[in-house]
């Protein structure tokens, strides 16, 4: 691996003072690495600085009100323990347990994965599905932006030079689902990830896609036009209109019109175990 | 490249670190450093499992995790599993069940599963629910039916 110096700051300030100073391309951020540490030591990028996070008191949620925000170096581990977590945002818990494995998760992070952007993201559709926001600190101060403004594409969040996400914030529990198609169960990346969930406070549907580069998407809302307890062939329309608005591309796991097919098939599963789910609450 | 002192409990023991360099895994600390070369290099990029160990009682990948970042934390290798209650659970189920073929990805399985077993409420478990969060750790003699077996009796004789 590379030699890299780890920097360590004790405050936000400190931290956010740094890295607005960093030269451009010569440092990254550290959160849990996972993900980091891989592209370091397969050379793929060489940074001379890692600004380290573990310092900072970001590592932690609060519930506000019905709101839950997550400071960005949550380990994802601690989300996917925590029963009223798993209860409020069952979709999140179980686009966690897709990412890599347990032990790795007691690493990775939220904020790590958002930052990082992977167009193959387990967690980003599932956080576009819940209209998820960003807080991000910087020079100029605090600033607040969808989650869907912030991921441009692979490796490439919308961040300015001193910018740090700070913290992730879900609005509403939301009855959600998420479903991925991948050659193995563990240990693999999805080429088709199928987020799903429904609104309590406007009464409509949200679906997302990932595993599609550049980036993951919102489906065309026409496509998620579903009445709160959709019928059989109400859902099955959903699921067509989706595979045919999307903008699915080819790459090296899978052609654009396998994905089309998948995409298909999960939003037809994912937008019936939903209503299944509003079902046993009501 | 700087190197400055890290401060690590290791199964018990405080330890301090001299000259670490800012780039060193967990992984290269225990087996070259420290000599406890029970925790084994797989893939050493996430994908195997082998170099599990817990911190702070969570099973982590040792690989992926650079020590100046563990400053003050405790971490607990496969010498120290006989120590937790877990742990000895474990590594009885694993003998008594012949889990163990070339027993290189063993250490990994042992430390990821005595974690589970120690972090879930026993109301909470399940073998089910443990093989699947083992998933993440891989075996290439392929012995998964004695390790699922092996699953299987930690939980029923868990504390």
């Amino acid at each position: 691996m590379g030699s890299f110096e780890l920097v360590t700051p004790a405050s936000e300030e400190e931290a956010i003072a740094w890295l607005a100073r960093a030269p451009g391309g010569e440092a990254a951020v550290l959160a849990g690495g996972t993900d980091l540490l891989n592209d370091i030591e397969e050379h793929r990028i060489t940074p001379r600085h890692l600004l380290s996070l573990r310092r900072l008191p970001w590592n932690r949620w609060n519930w506000i009100g019905p709101a839950l925000e997550v400071g960005s170096t949550t380990p994802l581990v601690d989300l996917e323990y925590d029963p009223k977590v798993r209860a409020q945002f069952p979709g999140l818990v179980t686009a966690i347990e897709a990412v890599g494995s347990v032990a790795l998760r007691s690493r990775a992070t939220l904020g790590g994965n958002l930052g990082r952007s992977g167009s193959a993201s387990d967690l980003i559709p599932l956080l576009l599905a819940l209209d998820a926001s960003a807080e991000i600190v910087g020079p100029k101060g605090v600033r607040t932006t969808p989650v869907d403004t912030l991921v441009v594409a692979s490796r490439r969040p919308a961040l300015g030079a001193g910018e740090l996400i700070r913290s992730v914030r879900l609005p509403e529990p939301r009855p959600s689902a998420y479903l991925w198609q991948r050659i193995r169960p563990a240990q693999d990346v999805s080429h088709v990830g199928v987020a799903v969930a429904w609104s309590p406070a406007d009464g409509r549907w949200r679906i997302a896609v990932g595993g599609v580069p550049p980036r993951a998407i919102r489906i065309h809302p026409e496509a998620a036009e579903l009445p709160p307890r959709p019928s059989s062939p109400e859902r099955e329309a959903a699921a067509r209109r989706a595979a045919e608005l999307l903008p699915l591309s080819t790459d090296l796991r899978a052609t654009g019109e396998y994905r089309r097919h998948v995409v298909h098939a999960l939003v037809l599963r994912a937008v019936g175990s939903v209503t299944a789910m509003r079902e046993g609450s009501a | 490249m700087s190197a400055v002192g890290a401060t690590l409990n290791v199964n018990g023991r405080p330890i301090s670190l001299a000259e670490v360099p800012d780039d060193e895994r967990l992984l290269d600390t225990l087996r070259w450093r420290l000599h406890l070369r029970g925790t084994k290099e797989g893939c050493r990029s996430g994908g195997c499992g082998a170099c599990t160990v817990l911190i702070d009682g969570r099973p982590t990948l040792s690989c992926l995790t650079l020590t100046r970042e563990l400053e003050g934390r405790g971490v607990t290798t496969i010498e120290g599993a006989p120590d937790l209650p877990a742990g000895r659970v474990v590594i009885s189920a694993f003998e008594t069940e012949g889990a163990v073929q070339c027993g290189y990805c063993t250490p990994g399985f042992v430390m990821a599963l005595t974690g589970l077993l120690g972090r879930t409420p026993p109301d909470r478990r399940s073998p089910e629910r443990l093989l699947r969060e083992l998933q993440g750790n891989l075996c290439r003699c392929t012995g998964y039916a004695a390790i699922a077996r092996a699953v299987e009796r930690a939980h029923r004789e868990a504390p």
